[in-house]
């Protein structure tokens, strides 16, 4: 089933966009040299890439405070982690629109900003390169926090008392004892957030529209309204080549486990 | 070298301030979903915070509404025929893996989470592309394919372990006995391996309900779920019934997981 209806789709994707209109049709190059060529897209990719690495990089700081806090100084852990991960199994969609109530006009950040004074004139952040950025970040933080959570746990907590008894503080402690013996789980993260983000569409489209475009938001538009199907496929492609990518990165840091056994995505 | 003076600031200092970090992080995630709730009650038309007025008028608006109310339908029926037919095919899958030697199976795993990993939008035109090349088309049934490709990753990590888990011992005793191969599987196999099966179809129907970007694409016009519905009126109206819509995805969700653990642990949920 999965076979049928999974793979055989995608070979057949990668075969569209070699194409260079609905076979049969001749085979080409040409949409991927429309990708490299065309300026727009070049913004596209560029600005998508730009907001991969911003929104991976918050997630980790995040994330990563949170499951130490979890891990190191909590004991209701199940709890806790009942409060991370309900937010992230609530709708996609509902969860943006909670951020568009908090982002538009008038919304819960403008009332906040008048309250404090830090701003006169409703302004609203809707539709900027940060509100994209807080709402994948708020999307993808629940669930980069679990594998920073069980590498945490995983750990052998004699290894901080050891460096502590030989005189280290807690700060160099952290940078030079847990911090790379969770290297595995901060990988595991990393790409569990950076893959998604970097295939979004629902967000960039809810928050961004079209100034802020992401490569995910042009697939749709191929497919829904300029019906350019095989150039469409070759962008789907470039997203998978990413995926590829990341797995290759995953795998050769030794944290390919970390991806296969954790399991949920948005 | 940090200085001595932060050393020991953090040391003293390091678990209040990462505790406090930890809620206040904590609380980020859950304000949004707070607002939701408290604006569905808004009297406004415009989402002003603070609201000026509540009411239950936006409840009695989706209840009285026709289309919001057929889109509740269609998703119930998409996602319950989906997740009967991903629990099955989840089950038989994870039966083959426990018990029997085939090639290609050290791929299951890989071939298994592929769908979880690769993004959504990627999986949605590929989709939309074979059921044209195939002639299956867009409708009803185009969806609750997709929506079985979705859930049966998610239903198929958490039955494989419980199956892995069964004594096969037990299977042994009972065919001593002379209960056949069907009997075996009904009356031993089943009961144990029953809490596994009904947590992966609570986590394939949440799944499933909440879908949207799958669907996105493969429907036609006429096959309008709850997601489908809510994101139309967001891009298209934006009426407050909006906040009502998603206050009913989050009690399903809570719903649902809050069953899922009441039946299974919180570890298998997360952790797997």
């Amino acid at each position: 089933m999965l076979l049928l209806f999974f793979i055989l789709p995608l070979l057949y994707m990668v075969w569209l966009s070699f194409h260079d209109g609905m076979p049969p049709a001749s085979l080409t190059l040409e949409n991927y040299l429309n990708v490299v060529t065309t300026d727009l897209y070049l913004r596209v990719v560029w600005r998508t890439t730009v907001l991969t690495v911003q929104t991976t990089a918050l997630v980790v700081v995040l994330g990563y405070t949170l499951a130490y806090s979890m891990a190191r100084f909590s004991k209701r852990t199940t709890l806790l982690l009942l409060l991370v991960i309900l937010p992230f199994w609530t709708n996609y969609i509902v969860r943006m629109y909670a951020l568009i109530n908090i982002f538009s006009r008038d919304g819960l950040l403008d009332w906040m900003q008048l309250v404090t004074g830090l701003a006169q004139e409703p302004s609203g952040i809707m539709y900027t390169h940060t509100a994209v950025l807080l709402g994948l970040t708020y999307v993808w933080l629940p669930l980069a926090t679990l594998p920073f959570y069980a590498s945490l746990t995983n750990m052998d907590d004699n290894l901080i008392e050891a460096a502590k008894d030989l005189g280290a503080g807690p700060i160099e402690t952290f940078f030079t004892v847990t911090l790379p013996m969770t290297k595995n789980g901060v990988i595991g993260g990393i790409i569990l957030v950076a893959i998604p983000t970097f295939g979004a569409f629902v967000t960039p489209t809810l928050l961004g529209g079209t100034d802020q475009l992401m490569i995910g938001m042009v697939i749709e538009n191929q497919f829904t309204e300029a019906f350019n199907w095989p150039f469409g496929s070759a962008l789907s492609v470039i997203v998978s080549a990413f995926v590829v990518l990341m797995l290759l990165i995953a795998v050769k840091f030794g944290a390919g486990d970390v991806v296969t056994r954790r399991s949920d995505t948005q | 070298m940090i200085p001595n003076t932060i050393e020991r600031f953090v040391d003293r200092r390091g678990r209040t301030i990462g505790l406090g970090l930890m809620w206040v992080v904590i609380a980020l995630l859950w304000i949004p979903i707070g607002i939701v709730t408290l604006m569905s009650f808004a009297a406004d038309r415009a989402l002003a915070f603070p609201p000026d007025e509540l009411t239950l008028h936006w409840y009695r608006e989706f209840l009285q509404n026709d289309a919001a109310i057929d889109a509740v339908f269609t998703s119930l029926q998409v996602s319950v025929i989906a997740t009967l037919i991903t629990v099955v095919l989840a089950t038989i899958l994870s039966y083959a893996i426990a018990k029997y030697e085939f090639p290609g199976k050290g791929m299951i795993q890989l071939v298994v989470t592929l769908p979880i990993i690769v993004p959504l939008v990627v999986v949605g035109v590929a989709m939309v592309l074979f059921f044209g090349v195939i002639n299956v088309g867009t409708g009803f049934w185009s969806v609750v394919i997709a929506h079985v490709v979705r859930t049966i990753p998610f239903a198929a990590l958490i039955i494989i372990p419980t199956m892995l888990r069964f004594d096969e011992t037990l299977e042994e005793a009972a065919k001593d006995l002379g209960a056949d191969e069907l009997d075996v599987f009904v009356n031993v196999r089943l009961p144990n391996i029953l809490p596994g099966i009904v947590a992966g179809g609570l986590l394939a129907f949440t799944i499933s309900f909440n879908e949207f970007v799958y669907t996105y694409f493969v429907r036609d016009t006429r096959t309008e779920t709850l997601p489908i519905y809510l994101w139309n009126q967001i891009r298209f109206e934006a009426s407050p019934e909006v906040n009502v819509i998603s206050v009913v995805f989050l009690l399903v969700a809570i719903g649902m997981i809050l069953l899922a653990l009441a039946i299974t642990n919180v570890q298998r949920i997360t952790m797997r």
